[in-house]
């Protein structure tokens, strides 16, 4: 919003203050400034010339060459084409040197082969309307030579203060409002408003009936004795610095009333009426109304209007009708100050997106009182203008109004305890009064009268007047303190639990196994969705996306990666990611409605596709390496390998693996190549193509899986030997079963097993491959000899050979 | 030194071109042998000084000794010559660069989210703050209603929310703070909690407008909790972040669910008189904040009689724009491996 450092001081002495002061005081107290700018600041350049001569332009018909008295020694030669130039007129005239909105540089030229030292300016030339028929004509009065910015009053700064701060204050929604916070601060008297009440005429009343519960108070007055008409100078100047563009009295008196005391008013044309009486009543649906900005509105059973009879005129609070609005050849009007609920005008401005200057103020609870004062503000300015308008006759005033005015007591002892601050009640009752508040003692505690304006919506509790008190005072003035709290580590539940476990997967994925960690949306498409056979499955949605396709919530993190992993291959060779995130499943949702939330960890690897194009190849291998050293790492040491059943679809189907905690109890991780489909399907394709795997870390399961005791194993006393066994394996036998039938053939003896080679083809009998492994034997009393060899190799043999294995010697 | 005679020293010179000349350890000895043992040239040499006039025994004496002591040095550094040798020879190397890189370690690295909320989880536990957790899909109740927010307060419309049924119900949370209430509930006070995570807000996504971004709650709730206590509470955020001492200033902001609510603007990190990070004011909003509305109290069944509080939100993903210089927000979620990389720093 956008206030008049001029318009304030019609308000309040602002004598010794500049606009950056004033801006400097609502941010410490009041409000958040956006910026202060000097109104039109071209126009302290800009002069007052005083025509002495027109001639016509020796060769154009339309331009005039004028002798402009510009207060130099000589008169200056300025070419004009309006048609309104004569002499013995005031114009604004920009002399060579000048810069006027749009870059418009003003230079010395010929034009027309006639030497133009300057250029006599329109009001629209000047950022001042919309006029450009002709040239500005000025006062008489004015003094040529002079800025035009100083002798039309149009010296003035802009204070451009954020609607968003202003949320809960409806008081400070006009010009008044805000120099009332100035008055408080600055210790200064606020200028007084005629108190005097709306007359009345001796015609009969408008009717009005409220039919809506929307409507709390509604006064109707009608006037006689008006004409559209240009405002006078000093109204369009102030109406031009907040943004409003003068467009007759009329309706320039109806903004000004709203920019000066917050209270949104409409005038009608009362002719339109047609003797009509007001009704308020609730729209229905599908009813239409012709807006004044030109668009036919359809409105539905929310919105409420003002009616001429049955014939709607005006959306209450939002916007009024064309049908009825003031126009060349108005003579009487209709002037409507109201007061609406604000969730009706909020809705109706939200659902149609048309958001007023109007809307926006009702939205904030205005105070009910103030019609009546804005009403007799409006009429009391039009008669200063147009002393020969009138009010035609009793003014209605109706509605189920109350006054919001109340009592809230202060404690100043918890005024001081809040703020931190230690502040005489006599401080805390001066500063409450500064504000416009009644305050009296009362067994300690301070009574406070809250008026009106200030008890619709804002102030009703004792922390609302505590807030009143420091801003006033100013935080600034709080001296700091330390929390004193005590020393105790925060709880080990399992909150902390899972934080330190998301921690400790985050740094063996980022540091030990270098991977990048990726952030992502929670959002995922709905393509990708498709492209995973994802479609199916119940999401959480939004029914607002910001994009079509875009409004579903990821049920886990993988899908989010796997994209992320597609993308980043345009341009690296290697793509190694994780995200540990959150995923919702709304059928599984608690009593409350809340969809369970699962926690994860996604890791995607995307390499090069190999040469052989194996399914098993080395992203697989990789990964299923980085899943082994990450549970390991989180004390999953003996976590179990095996074949993985239920998966993401985009697994491949038969390289995977699920890993599960040593006691069975809990799937930690599941491992998977991605099905060559569904790589396909996600892009990894033609330049793309990709040898693709990746996994699903549980960081549920892992919580709730009771990890390996931590140990330590004595450092051996007696050296081991180191044995290669090579055994032909039909692919029914799974690998694991091997090494347990390895390791009992030890007798206790074999202490690490890895595979070292694997291949199949050659000699090999066909579904079958061979497996190789380095078997350390060792003993811890004794050094073990080939005796001890051979025997471990002839058990290994025989139990090896029980299930279909065949012992390879060399 | 003694000088020795020009006839001594032909000798040791002798001695000295033969162990140069040696090639093996065996020749060493040979030579050593030769010069030293009985019948070898200084073992004569020392057998003679009786036999000399007493004048000369002294002389002959050290020149004896002089021999004796070089040549062994001779022998001991041939030696050991002989010993590296084949280690010395494996020194070569061809072409050899300084400056040519070896292929680079593949690196790894957390997101700069991740790690801003680290440094900021660190700061806040070791000052006894616990660290929550809430979910991004928030009942209508957390996100608003118990935050003094009810239906139709045009504070609603501050915050562009994502419903997720037409009623909103269920939204996607559009700031932390509704961990305040669920924290109330699961703790009695003392509270001292942050609360970091992902918020949504419905708009439209440019260079500085991201639908979805990272904040940080943080709330004390406490016996005669002061706005005395926010400011420095912020200050000490402030220097854990920035590394040093920020002058802040306390305005009036309106957030419904604190009263009085404040906007703490920080001194500018970056600049002295204004830059464009402040956009020239000398001064970055950066931390809304206020005493803990009774309302919200009351909501999370704390006796607001008894007990004051205070709340903040940090924006993390601002903070780790301003920390990096980073200008496009859009970069933070986009999973680019090139963004990513350049935050593998471990100190």
């Amino acid at each position: 919003m956008k206030i008049s450092y001029q318009w304030l001081a019609r308000h309040v002495d602002l004598s010794g203050l500049t606009a950056q002061d004033v801006a400097q005081d609502f941010t410490l107290s009041t409000a958040e400034v956006e910026g202060v700018e000097r109104f039109l600041p071209h126009l302290d350049a800009v002069v007052v010339g005083r025509v002495l001569e027109r001639e016509k332009h020796p060769d154009a018909d339309k331009l005039s060459v004028c002798k402009v008295d510009v207060g130099l020694a000589e008169p200056q030669q300025i070419v004009c084409g309006a048609p309104n130039v004569r002499a013995g007129l005031h114009v604004a005239v920009a002399l060579p040197g000048t810069r006027l909105p749009g870059d418009l540089h003003i230079k010395k030229s010929k034009i027309r082969g006639v030497e133009s030292c300057g250029m006599i300016c329109s009001e629209r030339e000047l950022g001042l309307g919309e006029e450009h028929d002709g040239i500005w004509e000025l006062p008489l009065s004015t003094k040529p030579g002079a800025p035009v910015a100083q002798e039309l009053g149009l010296v003035d700064w802009i204070i451009e203060i954020d609607n968003k701060s202003l949320t809960h204050r409806p008081d400070l929604w006009g010009h008044r409002g805000l120099a009332r916070e100035i008055a408080a601060m600055r210790k200064r008297p606020l200028k007084p408003l005629d108190p005097s009440p709306l007359a009345s005429g001796s015609g009969a009343a408008t009717p009005v009936e409220i039919r809506s519960a929307g409507c709390l108070r509604y006064i109707a007055v009608p006037i006689d004795g008006v004409a559209p008409r240009r405002s006078p100078d000093w109204l369009r100047a102030l109406l031009f610095a907040v943004g409003a563009r003068p467009i007759d009295l009329l309706v320039d008196l109806s903004n000004f009333v709203m920019h000066d005391l917050g209270q949104p008013n409409h005038c009608f044309d009362r002719a339109k009426l047609a003797g009509r009486g007001i009704v308020v009543r609730d729209a229905r649906a599908d009813e239409r109304l012709l807006t004044l900005d030109g668009i036919e509105r359809r409105l539905s059973s929310g919105d409420m209007l003002i009616c001429a009879g049955d014939e709607p005129v005006a959306l209450a609070g939002v916007m009024g009708g064309e049908g009825s609005k003031v126009q060349a050849g108005t003579d009487s009007l209709l002037l409507e100050v109201a007061c609406f609920l604000p969730a009706v005008v909020r809705r109706t401005a939200q659902r149609l997106a048309l958001r007023t200057d109007s809307s926006t103020r009702f939205e904030k609870h205005l105070d009910p009182t103030l019609p009546a004062q804005a009403a007799a503000h409006f009429v009391r300015l039009l008669k200063e203008i147009e002393p020969a308008a009138r009010v035609a006759g009793a003014s209605a005033d109706v509605g189920a109004w109350r006054d919001p005015a109340r009592e809230v007591h202060v404690r100043p002892e918890r005024v001081r305890r809040l703020l931190g601050v230690d502040l005489s009640d006599a401080r805390i009752a001066e500063i409450l009064a500064s504000l416009d508040f009644g305050v009296s003692a009362q067994e300690g505690e301070l009574v406070v009268s809250v008026p009106s304006r200030r008890a619709t919506k804002d102030i009703g509790i004792e922390q609302d007047l505590v807030e009143e008190v420091g801003r006033i005072h100013r935080y600034g003035n709080i001296p700091t303190r330390p929390l004193v709290a005590p020393v105790e580590p925060p709880p080990r539940d399992e909150g902390w639990r899972r934080r330190m476990l998301v921690r400790a997967v985050q740094d063996r994925l980022a540091r030990d196994a270098r991977l990048l960690e990726a952030l992502s949306y929670s959002f995922v498409s709905d393509a990708l969705l498709e492209q995973l056979s994802l479609s199916a499955l119940p999401h959480v949605a939004v029914v607002n996306p910001v994009a079509e396709g875009f409004s579903r919530i990821r049920r886990g993190v993988l899908g989010s990666v796997l994209e992320k992993a597609r993308d980043n291959r345009h341009h690296a060779e290697r793509v190694a990611l994780f995200e540990v995130g959150k995923g919702y499943l709304p059928e599984q949702a608690n009593a409350r409605g809340e969809p369970r939330e699962i926690h994860e960890c996604a890791i995607v690897l995307a390499l090069p596709p190999s040469k052989e194009q194996r399914s098993d190849g080395a992203a697989w291998t990789q990964v299923r390496a980085i899943v082994e050293d990450l549970l390991a790492g989180l004390g999953h040491e003996r976590a179990v390998a095996g074949p993985a059943q239920a998966c993401e679809p985009c697994a491949h189907p038969i390289v995977r693996a699920a890993f599960r905690s040593a006691d069975g109890a809990h799937e930690l991780a599941v491992a998977m190549a991605l099905d060559p489909v569904f790589a396909q399907r996600l892009g990894f394709a033609g330049d793309l193509k990709s040898d693709v795997a990746c996994a699903v870390v549980s960081i549920d399961a892992l919580l709730s899986a009771a990890s390996e005791p931590r140990g330590y194993q004595p450092l051996p006393r007696f050296p081991g030997v180191k044995v290669d066994v090579a055994v032909v394996v039909p692919d029914a036998v799974p690998a694991a079963r091997c090494e347990e039938l390895l390791a009992r053939s030890g007798k206790g003896l074999v202490r690490a097993l890895e595979v070292f080679d694997v291949y199949r083809g050659g000699v090999l009998p066909p579904q079958a491959r061979s497996l190789a492994w380095h078997v350390e034997l060792r003993a811890d009393d004794k050094t073990l000899g080939e005796a001890e060899v051979q025997k471990f190799l002839e058990r290994v043999e025989r139990a090896l050979g029980e299930i279909g294995c065949t012992l390879r010697r060399q | 030194m003694t000088d020795l005679s020009p006839e001594h020293a032909s000798t040791l010179a002798r001695l000295l071109a033969q162990v140069a000349a040696a090639s093996a350890a065996e020749d060493l000895r040979a030579i050593g042998r030769e010069a030293l043992e009985k019948g070898g040239v200084v073992a004569d040499l020392l057998a003679s000084i009786p036999t000399l006039p007493p004048a000369e025994r002294k002389g002959a004496g050290q020149a004896a000794n002089r021999i004796k002591a070089e040549l062994e040095a001779a022998i001991d550094a041939r030696k050991r010559e002989l010993e590296d040798g084949a280690l010395l020879a494996s020194r070569k190397v061809e072409g050899f660069d300084a400056t040519l890189r070896a292929p680079r370690v593949e690196r790894g690295a957390l997101h700069p989210i991740t790690q801003v909320v680290r440094e900021l989880e660190d700061l806040f536990t070791s000052m006894g703050f616990e660290v929550l957790d809430g979910p991004e899909i928030e009942l209508d109740w957390y996100n608003f209603e118990a935050l003094n927010i009810p239906r139709d307060h045009p504070a609603r419309d501050m915050q562009d929310t994502f419903r997720c049924d037409p009623a909103g119900e269920l939204v996607l949370r559009t700031h932390t703070s509704p961990v305040q209430v669920r924290a109330m509930e699961k703790r009695r006070p003392p509270i001292r909690a942050i609360a970091p995570g992902k918020v949504f807000r419905q708009e439209t996504t440019d260079a500085s407008h991201e639908h979805t971004f990272h904040q940080m709650e943080g709330l004390v709730v406490d016996e005669d909790v002061s706005v005395g206590h926010l400011i420095h509470t912020m200050k000490t955020l402030l220097r854990g972040v920035f590394g040093k001492d920020i002058e802040v200033r306390l305005r009036p902001g309106y957030f419904p669910f604190v009263e009085p609510g404040f906007e703490l603007d920080a001194r500018c990190p970056f600049c002295k008189s204004g830059c464009s990070v402040c956009k020239q004011s000398t001064w970055i909003e950066l931390l809304p904040c206020g005493m803990v509305h009774e309302n919200v109290l009351r909501a999370g069944g704390i006796d607001p009689a008894k007990y004051s509080g205070f709340a903040f939100g940090l924006g993390l993903s601002r903070l780790v724009m301003l920390r990096y210089g980073i200008d496009d927000v859009r970069h933070l979620l986009s999973g680019d491996a090139r963004f990513l990389r350049q935050f593998h720093r471990i100190g």
